[in-house]
């Protein structure tokens, strides 16, 4: 078979210039200048109904006689859908988003498919099963050749770059032909697999089970035309959709307050507490990115108790905020920022900065492997003496036992974790010799309340335990947690022009 | 260690482990220091999260100390005859079932052992000879029993309050109020410790 043979027979039964280059296996910029390739591939062409680059100037002539819709993409790839799809996106919400990559996700009419199908059965009974066998899809798919031909089109149409994780257009493509020929199809699965009941129509039953293979075209036939029907309305596009892209906001929190939770604190649907940390930080930062706060998602490396500060560099963080508007962040935008929360006066944010998605591992990934530094003010019933101090600086690491506490034990499982402790470090207070601050490096998830106080011997070896004495915990603070994410910026450096 | 130097001999040997605040900014303001968080009267750890009941059985008392979040920790109460009888030993076998061998699976304590107030939960055993059915005290889900017990009865005597604990049980939430009332308070237990001395 030669390509003209195809290409006319193709002609011949209805298909557009675009997809008759789809038959002929085009790839990539192969599209853009269809005359050249179809030299190239030794076909002739009328020269009239290709379009070349030049003819895509803005004032093309009042149309030249419409053209008859193609039977296999039903005006998928014609000027006159790029140019009601572009007009429609203009119209639509897009300006309001900021997001220099765009990706295009079409819903397209199941007849798409069954056409793709039929016209595989007329290629074969036209030039036979050794050209074109059952396992082959003779054409390049709708899918591909939407990402090969329309994306580049409408992404420089709009000014913007393709992007899989860019502003997503949903697009819902319609046309008056489906409902009829799906019902066809319900008739045609009933007979080509009977037996079987009830099976939901759906386009993974179409590219799974709809293939010359496993329907024959005999039977194909009594229910739909092969090749594919003429058609005389071209596509609908039902409706433009957008999802903006996932932005990520990340930066280290410090907390002053030990009044204040780490996320919403709710218990049998009221509230314990006002505020929290994840609320106070979201409510002045999502708002740049995005209208809607509840498709925001607040993580941090650890997290602290309600009655625990955390100072030093802070704890790192990052806002997940799905659907944004906007996806870049200035220098000056994000220092307003955080002068907006230090207002709080109980939670504090800097190296405030949009990152990839791809660093948010740092986050998730390792956990147990990272440490923690704390400092915790500890009591003693009797003034402390130089035997003990001597014992609370240990250099050495250890390790220890922990059962899962008694104050979460009642919603977690119950577990006997070890617990690296890499070092103490005691101070005594001038002031009041029964009052001891302890530093503590720790394997991240060590419960250090009790860790000092052993919780009636649940966690051993203690701080108790080492001084064979009760000792309690007055105070915590987070003083250190060792992760170098996200990069250190100085938002309040203003650049000077 | 902290030098000694000549003339110098009454200097503080505690010098070298005074803390000092180091001071930082934060939200613009001052960050204050750790060692301000001190109150002379801090209550103690049961005190903080616990509440104490009482349950008598064989004319024993028993201690429930209540966590907030409805886990109890089953305790001997300090006035129970065996600390002046002295304490032996304690075991989680009863008879039947041997209690240690308790085993809970995830967030809902699957597989444990489920006890009424008045079920054998330990026996204690004194050095004078006497055996003390240690009762649950409350009906609820055994999530853990002390094991330090079983090989070193003696800590029992010089326990500081609730690490003595025979076991930690788990009641269902709507139980709570029932149990809680079956209970004696701790205004009840004393008022009935005055009638048993007068």
């Amino acid at each position: 078979m030669k390509n003209q043979e195809l290409i006319d027979y193709l002609a011949s039964c209805g298909v557009c210039r675009v997809c008759q280059l789809r038959y002929l296996k085009a790839r990539g910029n192969e599209y853009r200048n269809m005359q050249q390739t179809f030299q190239r591939l030794d076909v002739k062409v009328e020269e009239t109904d290709i379009k070349t680059p030049e003819d895509e100037s803005d004032e093309q002539p009042p149309k030249k006689q419409r053209l008859a819709i193609c039977s296999t993409c039903l005006g998928l790839f014609s000027d006159e859908f790029q140019s009601q799809l572009i007009e429609a996106i203009s119209k639509s919400d897009f300006a309001n988003y900021d997001s220099e990559g765009i990706v295009l996700a079409i819903t397209l009419p199941l007849t798409l498919q069954l056409r793709q199908l039929s016209m595989w059965l007329a290629l074969q009974r036209k030039f036979g099963k050794s050209t074109f066998n059952d396992n082959c899809a003779p054409d390049v798919p709708i899918k591909e050749a939407v990402k090969l031909i329309l994306h580049p089109i409408v992404c420089s149409k709009l000014g913007k770059e393709y992007d899989a994780n860019g502003l997503m257009i949903n697009i819902d493509v319609r046309h008056s032909v489906e409902t009829e020929e799906v019902a066809k199809l319900t008739e045609l699965n009933r007979a080509a697999f009977p037996g079987k009941k009830r099976i939901e129509i759906s386009r993974g039953l179409l590219e799974k089970q709809y293939q010359p293979a496993r329907i024959k075209a005999e039977l194909f036939e009594k229910y739909l035309a092969i090749p594919p029907a003429a058609v005389e309305d071209p596509l609908q596009l039902q409706s433009i959709d957008l999802m903006g892209p996932i932005v990520c906001v990340a930066g280290r929190y410090r907390k002053l307050s030990r009044e204040l939770s780490h996320t919403p604190w709710v218990l049998q649907g009221k509230r314990i507490m006002e505020e929290s940390i994840e609320e106070i930080i979201v409510q002045q930062v999502a708002p740049h990115f995005s209208d809607t706060l509840d498709k925001v998602t607040f993580m941090s490396s650890g997290r602290e108790d309600v009655d625990v500060r955390c100072l030093g560099k802070g704890r790192p963080f990052v806002l997940e905020i799905m659907n944004a508007r906007r996806s870049s962040l200035s220098r000056q935008e994000a220092h307003q920022m955080e002068l907006a929360v230090d207002r709080s006066g109980k939670v504090s944010i800097h190296n405030l900065q949009v990152v990839p998605r791809e660093e948010l591992t740092h986050i998730k990934t390792g956990e147990e492997q990272k440490r923690k530094y704390y400092r915790a003010l500890c009591v003693l019933n009797e003034p402390v003496t130089l035997d003990i101090l001597k014992r609370l600086q240990i250099s050495e690491s250890f390790i220890i036992q922990q059962k899962t506490p008694i104050r979460v034990l009642h919603r977690r499982p119950l577990h006997t974790r070890p617990r690296s402790i890499y070092s103490v470090k005691t101070c005594v207070s001038r002031e009041n010799r029964r009052l001891l601050i302890i530093d503590v490096v720790s394997q991240a998830g060590t419960y250090i309340k009790e860790l000092v106080h052993g919780e009636f011997g649940r966690t051993t070896p203690s701080i108790s335990s080492i001084i064979g004495k009760p000792i309690d915990i007055l105070a915590l603070d987070v003083v250190g947690i060792d992760l170098d994410w996200p990069a250190d910026v100085n938002n309040a450096e203003v650049e000077v022009e | 260690m902290p030098p000694i130097e000549a003339g110098l001999a009454e200097e503080d040997p505690f010098a070298p482990y005074y803390f000092q605040h180091e001071e930082q900014k934060i939200c613009g303001e001052l960050v204050s220091s750790i060692t301000d968080c001190y109150t002379a009267d801090y209550p103690s750890v049961v005190d903080r999260f616990f509440t104490r009941y009482y349950y008598i059985k064989g004319g024993a008392p028993y201690q429930v100390l209540y966590h907030s979040n409805r886990i109890c920790l089953i305790c001997l109460a300090p006035t129970h005859p065996a600390f002046s009888e002295g304490i032996a030993s304690v075991s989680y076998d009863v008879g039947n079932i041997d209690r240690s061998q308790n085993v809970v699976k995830g967030k809902a304590k699957k597989g444990g052992m489920i006890l009424q107030a008045d079920t054998t939960l330990a026996l204690l055993t004194t050095e004078t000879g006497t055996v003390y059915k240690i009762p649950s005290c409350i009906r609820g889900k055994l999530v853990e029993v002390n094991n330090a017990l079983q090989t070193d009865a003696k800590q029992l005597q010089q326990a500081p309050e609730g690490a003595g604990y025979f076991a930690i049980l788990l009641p269902k939430i709507e139980n709570c109020d029932d149990i809680k009332a079956n209970l004696l308070s701790q205004q009840q237990f004393e008022e009935q410790l005055k009638n048993v001395e007068t």
